[in-house]
């Protein structure tokens, strides 16, 4: 019943986000403004874990690389590269990207990790990066790196929080659509058919490996856009953003919001993020509790997340089928979570 | 002793291998069970063991209703599985496998009963041996015997001929039938082997589309009623 | 010579250390294929268990027998109000117990507060080892991680308790075919295993600084080295905390603690990368 509304409620969805700034107070508008920048790191992470059912505890690695990038870049730490923030930009793009490709190569050459494995070997990698960024004062040590400079309009001028929260939705946006097409491409569905059953995908002549690379790497690249957003907004980078703890945040988000759905995994950060601001004041240390227990119920038995459902899109056309059938086959195509 | 009635079971999404089966067994019965691949005989099996859940129907073994209620409490009262394919535990000796048998029924304390080893006399030979480097139908014996060890009133054997070389196949209805003269075991068998049935069963029963569709009580010479060989078994 | 025998004394002490933390770990991983995210906080509570006990003026032997009863308790609340619900969705175990861990961290320093506590050591003093001064506790220690290495292999592998789960784990269907009941089984696995972390931050509580973080420290040491070692795997557990254990050991002789930790790690990956079973392939 839902689902024949989910094309019209993620439109809605979108344009309410994209009201909500001109009713917002400056500072409010530039808070939302950070909470759609974790939504572009949920949305990295969808991508892969729903998408292609890659569930990686690293996430953060190519969030933090993309912040480091921007922050070096804009404090001049790299003089041959300038310190515009479009360099930084494009290099927060270029370096995740990369990082992605060679991890996503260890990770799934030969006999691909999976399961236990994969999320263990992510998880070490995690811990590796946030030691190693602790260690080397090239990007701040263990306090981090400081002074950032905020966004900046065309004119030169600083941005107020209202701009800055439509350029970082267009960002969201543009990522979006990005991850969409990609998953609702013929491109998807083989990523679609890898999450489903690996080795069968690979038996009907697929190179499974080269399309996981892809799907890691392009991740990796949201996930860096994610992160030079975060530096220019925050104006400080600081060794947890490349570590575990962010990793398995993003992955609460993902899964309390629907790991099977973009735009619930999108509004999933937001909603987590929002409901932390406006609870952890009023529940103190009990919204910690409280974040655990609802992540816990939520994976336990409402395993499509609390949006999930609401807003699954419809098969791609090429899918289509006569009337008749097409309530059998709605969901061939379906980014949808199995249940592995 | 077994009253079985309409049971309705399948896959998940809905489909309904088993649509509408209702039958009883009497104490004592050796009961084949035949029908073309494809039909629900090993479906109809699994939920005679609780191992596949029912969408309707109801399973009452003597007295106690067993609808819906978990695997194990099927096995504690009384009901032993050959499954289909043997499925013995490939990783242990044949003793340990004997004794998974009677683990279950008895508790942790329990010993395997002093003829274990005496009923095929090959596993008393291969004692120790890994079930896993047992023939087939060595390994078929040692499935027949982890279910009798924990002294099942009612016994379910989904195709222990398959796959095994006639001599075997004639010691194991031989055998069956001895152990059920003597000690008033009910057998329900699925078989495709014709002369495995002979050998053993008094009463066939047909199974046709999910259904039980007919049933005859002239085993003997059931390879020459070649009508109803002819309704539900030829392809 | 002292050297050695001292470089050897702290491998040893390092890998049975290792082994005792990750005993419950291998339990519930390779019996029920669940990787139990929350096993740093069962190990985490079992020392608060000690916390409590002593502070309120009980022995520490007591605690040491209470903590592996409290998680006990623990693992079977959660087995059946969580864990049950999911076992066929593996990727989601890996989830819900995480989400565990950080309700159980967050309720621990609520009611303990985020600061240090302290345990009396129990058993102060020196013991002469080869002109070596090793401290008593420590080899009390790294006998507790022998003996309940050695217990569990001898229960799983040598009494009819052990048959019945590496039956269940075998084939599940079967075994419930044959009278195993194996929903209780599965809640008292999973309580084994938490009782063996509670057990093991109880051993370990008084030479560590107990605090809400003290778990995370131990987890990922612990996966690696079951993961090096093979899945399902006690002898597997023992070799995978050895190599962990030892190379640890080796390089820090050398390098700074955070150099070492990212080389065993990176190291501890490539293994996993080329041995996804693990050295021993998950046999035994």
């Amino acid at each position: 019943m839902w689902f024949a509304h989910g094309r019209l409620l993620t439109v809605l969805a979108w344009v309410a986000l994209f009201i909500l700034p001109l009713v917002l107070s400056d500072w409010n508008a530039a808070l939302f403004a950070q909470y759609v920048t974790y939504g572009i790191f949920a949305l990295s992470l969808a991508l892969i874990w729903g998408g292609a059912g890659i569930l990686s505890f690293g996430q953060a690695i190519f969030f933090g690389l993309g912040a480091c990038s921007m922050a070096l870049v804009t404090l001049g730490k790299l003089p041959l590269l300038g310190d515009s923030a479009w360099v930084g930009l494009l290099l927060a793009l270029i370096i995740p990207t990369l990082a992605a490709a060679v991890l996503g190569w260890i990770l799934f050459q030969g006999r691909a990790l999976a399961g236990a494995q994969l999320g263990i070997v992510t998880l070490c990698a995690a811990f590796v990066a946030e030691i190693a960024a602790r260690r080397w004062d090239f990007v701040g040590g263990f306090n981090g790196l400081f002074g950032i400079p905020p966004m900046t309009g065309l004119d030169g001028d600083i941005l107020s929080g209202f701009a800055t929260s439509y350029v970082v939705l267009g960002a969201a946006l543009l990522s979006y659509l990005i991850a969409l097409a990609v998953l609702r491409s013929p491109l998807g569905t083989v990523l679609a058919a890898i999450r489903n059953n690996e080795s069968r995908t690979a038996h009907f002549g697929y190179d499974v490996r080269l399309y996981k690379i892809f799907v890691f790497a392009l991740s990796g690249a949201l996930a860096g856009l994610a992160g030079a957003l975060f530096a220019l907004q925050f104006g400080f980078v600081s060794p947890t953003l490349i570590g575990f703890g962010l990793s398995t945040e993003a992955l609460i988000w993902v899964a309390v919001g629907g790991r099977g759905v973009l735009m619930a995994a999108f509004l999933g950060a937001l909603i987590v993020r929002s409901s932390e601001s406006v609870l952890s004041s009023a529940l103190d240390q009990y919204w910690l509790l409280a974040l655990g227990i609802v992540f816990v119920a939520t994976v336990v038995f409402a395993p499509q997340g609390l949006l999930g459902n609401v807003l699954r899109l419809p098969s791609p056309r090429r899918f289509a089928t006569p009337k008749k059938l097409e309530e059998k086959s709605r969901s061939v195509g379906q980014v949808e979570p199995d249940a592995k | 002793m077994l009253e079985v009635k309409n049971l309705v079971a399948g896959y998940r999404s809905g489909g309904r291998v088993l649509d509408g089966v209702s039958f009883s067994l009497a104490a004592g019965e050796i009961v084949a069970l035949l029908g073309r691949n494809g039909m629900g005989k090993t479906t109809l099996m699994r939920t005679l063991t609780g191992q596949l859940q029912l969408q309707e129907g109801s399973i009452n073994f003597e007295g106690t209703d067993l609808t819906n209620r978990p695997s194990f409490r099927f096995a504690k009262a009384g009901i032993g599985y050959v499954p289909q394919g043997r499925e013995v535990f490939t990783d242990f000796s044949v003793e340990q496998n004997l004794m998974m048998g009677v683990l279950g029924k008895d508790g942790i304390f329990a010993r395997l009963p002093d003829n274990a080893f005496d009923v095929f006399p090959i596993l008393g030979e291969r004692r120790q041996q890994r079930a896993g480097t047992l023939s087939g139908g060595q390994q078929q014996q040692l499935a027949i015997m982890r279910a009798l060890v924990g002294r099942p009133k009612l016994l379910l054997l989904d195709e222990p001929s398959e796959g095994i070389q006639p001599s075997i196949v004639d010691e194991i209805a031989v055998t069956l039938a001895r152990i059920a003269r003597e000690t008033g075991l009910t057998i329900l068998v699925v078989e495709q082997n014709l002369e495995f049935v002979q050998a053993l069963a008094s009463r066939v029963m047909f199974m046709e589309n999910g259904r039980i569709a007919g049933a005859t009580d002239t085993v003997a010479d059931l390879h020459t009623q070649t009508d109803l060989i002819h309704r539900y078994l030829s392809i | 010579m002292a050297d050695v025998i001292a470089l050897f004394l702290d491998t040893l002490s390092f890998t049975l250390t290792l082994l005792l933390v990750t005993l419950g770990l291998v339990v519930i991983f390779g019996m029920m294929n669940v990787i139990n995210m929350a096993h740093g906080e069962f190990f985490l509570l079992g020392a608060y268990v000690v916390v409590v006990v002593t502070g309120a003026g009980g022995s520490f032997w007591l605690a040491l027998v209470l903590a592996p009863l409290v998680l006990a308790f623990i693992g079977f609340a959660l087995e059946w109000l969580v864990i049950r619900h999911i076992y066929h969705r593996f990727i989601d175990t890996i989830l819900a117990t995480w989400g565990i861990s950080i309700a159980l961290k967050q309720a621990i320093t609520i009611m303990f507060g985020p600061g240090l506590q302290s345990v009396p050591n129990p058993l102060p003093g020196t013991i002469d080892l080869a002109g070596i001064e090793y401290p008593l506790y420590r080899l009390f220690i790294m006998a507790m991680g022998l003996l309940l290495a050695a217990g569990t292999y001898l229960v799983f592998f040598r009494t009819p308790i052990g048959l019945t789960a590496r039956g269940v784990i075998a084939n599940r269907a079967m075994s419930a075919s044959l009278g195993i009941n194996t929903r209780r089984l599965d809640w008292a696995t999973f309580a084994f295993g938490a009782a063996l972390a509670g057990f093991a931050g109880a051993v370990m509580a008084p030479i560590m600084s107990v605090d809400p973080q003290m778990g995370v420290g131990f987890l990922v040491p612990s996966f690696l080295a079951v993961l090096v070692g093979g899945v399902n795997s006690l002898v597997g557990a023992l070799l995978g905390s050895a190599l962990i254990g030892g190379t640890s050991t080796g390089l820090s002789a050398y390098l700074s603690q955070a150099d070492t930790q990212i080389l065993v790690f990176l190291l501890a990956m490539m293994v996993i990368r080329f041995f996804p079973n693990g050295l021993t392939g998950g046999k035994r």
